[in-house]
């Protein structure tokens, strides 16, 4: 008995070195894509207990990604602890470690027993959490979303831009890349997933607008990567396959231009075959520099997570949100209501990255 | 009642349940040194008796074949094959009634046990008669369950479903007690009674023991092996249908990381790999445990996620390892002696 007592102290001791100090994450965390520009930059600020925070703003604010190591929410959190620094407020993301809509729901279903005060989710399933958000509404925690613009539990829903533009934005680029001619389809994350389903959506009829040489695949309208290059790749391997006309493919998740270049380029279809869609820029500098992607549309995480804890803040202070509201971030300066929706609100967050601006973004 | 005392002494001194007791007892102390405010509140506690019924059940599910001498990796697959069926057919019976009654969901739980058990019988047919090692049984029947379940929903989520089915089974009795806490110990006390009180609890233990012994005595071990598989199945059909009320939708991926986790939680309750050991006690306590680490884990914003994984498969590993080490130690005394002799001997042998 004496042995395993003494084991396990040693255990609690290791464990309490690793829960104590708070630059260990840091040093270990195998984030290879955070950037050099404040290695620091955990929520070390705030770390020992909280009543300890500025007057009665003690606020503890939680955003949670659809994961951790996914870089676009690497990204995500340097604009957390960005907006931690600048305010000197608990506010810190959390995220699983792996993308599960499971894990999500517990995570917060945890925090919400920890009675933090806001949470920020950007969800893997939105309609999964529906339950989880409405516990977390009812017990008086301010809930804000991103990417989330289905879910009706919510305070508000932080758009970085208005889905319909942003899908128009980018078929602009796939059709400028496709000479404005030839067959395409779309490819989501998820068919579930709202955001990327609006941009498609929205790249559709801008097409049957604008630009009436263009053709939607009609056999398969819209296929699925599953937020991942490799699924992205296998589709669009298959689908160039199945149908020799097709031309361009409209990518709407960060793995899917990527994942079809991969395919466009192991097919030999360079220059013949065309696609666009949202990219994180050092992810893909050799793509777009080679010339088999001519152009990526994006808006960067960092701001959009800066932007939900500006939000969170404001809601937190009690301030009326109105149409054109101002949170201080890039981009997110004229905030406007989703048209018939009372929880929806888009800036104008979109960027285009192209061979020339690839290196400017630092991240 | 002298049986109970008696009961309560050998689960004292049982090492697994004694570890885990101690385990659990340093976790809650370390919780209350450094987040007294944030573990002990009452919201804490009830949030996660709601949430471990539905990996619990399942974890219970593997413990059975596990003392049977197998394992169990299909319960996820059975889990979401049975809340997709059964969620396609809660938005059939809402459209068909308008009203989803209490009968109804009577009716889709009936039909989510049911498909449970097919599913267990399978793989237990699969086990016994046709003899392929459970490992690879119940890996092929994972891969078939989820396939199917993707086909059924082409891979998207089940969603838009009644919410009354969610308000029912992820509701509180009373406004306390989470029901999904209900149907777990409702399901560990069927189970115990079948371990403790039956012959078919005995037969399962003799035949975890020692297959040929048991066939010899003339037990038909193929009809104890279907019938344990069976029993996983249904409390994997039970885990998903409270993951269906707890998430009001269904998806062939959910909860895929349970399957580790099932078996950890076996392991770590004491339940033996090899089969003949193992109860129901230490199991509900291992799941305990686990939900109390993770749900601690999670108070740390400064214990990066990324270290989750090492962590459980790190526990695992270390449980089986000391596992080794202690019933090696057993006959000699001291475990660290034994531990030394076994060392020295082995240098001694080296040079």
């Amino acid at each position: 008995m004496k042995r395993t007592l003494s084991l396990l102290l040693v255990l609690l001791m290791v464990f309490s070195i690793v829960a104590c100090s708070p630059s260990t994450p840091d040093t270990t965390e195998p984030s290879t894509e955070e950037p050099a520009t404040d290695p620091a930059s955990e929520p070390s600020a705030e770390e020992p207990e909280e009543p300890a925070a500025s007057g009665d703003e003690d606020w503890e604010i939680v955003v949670v990604p659809k994961d951790a190591s996914n870089p676009w929410f690497v990204r995500m959190e340097v604009g957390v602890n960005e907006f931690a620094e600048e305010t000197g407020l608990n506010v810190y993301q959390r995220g699983t470690p792996e993308i599960d809509a499971t894990l999500q729901s517990q995570l917060i279903q945890d925090l919400i027993a920890a009675d933090v005060d806001a949470i920020c989710v950007v969800p893997v399933d939105p309609g999964s959490l529906e339950p989880v958000l409405k516990q977390a509404m009812d017990a008086g925690i301010v809930v804000i979303a991103h990417e989330g613009a289905s879910l009706q539990n919510v305070h508000y829903d932080i758009e970085a831009f208005n889905n319909e533009q942003y899908g128009a934005f980018i078929m602009d680029n796939l059709a400028e890349a496709m000479g404005e001619e030839g067959v395409y389809t779309t490819m989501v994350a998820h068919v579930t997933n709202a955001s990327h389903n609006e941009w498609a959506d929205g790249g559709v009829k801008h097409q049957k607008e604008k630009y009436p040489n263009m053709q939607l695949l009609e056999e398969e309208p819209r296929v699925e990567s599953e937020d991942n290059g490799d699924v992205a790749y296998q589709k669009a391997k298959e689908l160039f396959k199945k149908y020799p006309d097709l031309k361009g493919i409209m990518g709407t998740s960060s793995f899917d231009a990527p994942g079809v270049a991969r395919a466009i380029q192991e097919l030999g279809l360079v220059g013949k075959a065309f696609t666009s869609g949202t990219g994180m820029p050092a992810d893909n500098a050799e793509l777009l520099k080679s010339g088999i992607v001519k152009s990526l549309t994006l808006w960067d995480p960092a701001l959009a997570g800066k932007a939900m804890c500006a939000l969170a803040v404001k809601v937190l202070r009690g301030e009326e949100i109105t149409d054109g509201v101002d949170l201080g971030v890039e981009g997110y300066t004229n905030m406007t209501f989703k048209e018939g929706s009372e929880t929806v609100l888009e800036g104008q967050g979109w960027i285009t990255i192209t061979a020339d601006n690839v290196d400017s973004f630092g991240f | 009642m002298s049986t109970s005392r008696r009961n309560v002494a050998s689960f004292v001194k049982d090492t697994h349940i004694r570890r885990l007791l101690t385990l659990m007892i340093l976790w809650m102390i370390f919780m209350a040194i450094f987040r007294f405010d944030k573990f002990y509140t009452f919201l804490n506690f009830q949030t996660m008796a709601a949430q471990f019924p539905e990996f619990g059940l399942m974890a219970l599910g593997v413990m059975l074949c596990m003392i049977s001498g197998g394992i169990d990796l299909s319960v996820v697959g059975v889990a979401n094959f049975t809340s997709i069926a059964c969620g396609e057919l809660l938005k059939i019976l809402a459209e068909r009634s308008g009203e989803l009654t209490g009968g109804g969901i009577l009716l889709i739980m009936l039909l989510g046990v049911l498909i449970g058990a097919f599913a267990g019988i399978f793989n237990g047919l699969l086990v016994s008669k046709i003899k392929i090692p459970p490992i690879l049984a119940t890996l092929g029947s994972y891969e078939l369950f989820r396939g199917i379940a993707i086909i059924i929903t082409e891979g998207k989520a089940v969603a838009n479903l009644p919410i009354k089915y969610a308000e029912t089974i992820a509701g509180k009795l009373f406004g306390i007690i989470p029901i999904q806490l209900v149907f777990f110990v409702v399901v560990v006390i069927i189970l115990s009674f079948l371990l403790n009180r039956t012959t078919y609890g005995t037969k399962l233990y003799m035949l975890g023991t020692n297959k040929t012994a048991s066939e010899f005595s003339g037990h038909n071990t193929d009809t104890v092996l279907i019938q344990t598989y069976m029993l996983s199945g249904i409390c994997a059909a039970l885990g998903g249908l409270i993951m269906l009320a707890n998430y009001n939708s269904a998806r062939a991926d959910y909860g895929t990381v349970y399957t580790l986790q099932c078996v950890l939680i076996a392991v770590l309750g004491g339940t033996s790999p090899t089969g003949g050991k193992g109860r129901i006690s230490g199991t509900v306590l291992a799941i305990c445990v686990l939900q109390m680490i993770s749900a601690g884990l999670n108070r740390f914003p400064q214990i990066s996620s990324f270290y989750i994984p090492l962590f459980w498969g790190g526990a695992l590993l270390l449980v089986m390892v000391w596992n080794t080490i202690t019933v090696n130690g057993k006959s000699g005394g001291g475990f660290i002696r034994n531990f030394l002799a076994q060392l020295n001997i082995k240098t001694g042998s080296g040079k």
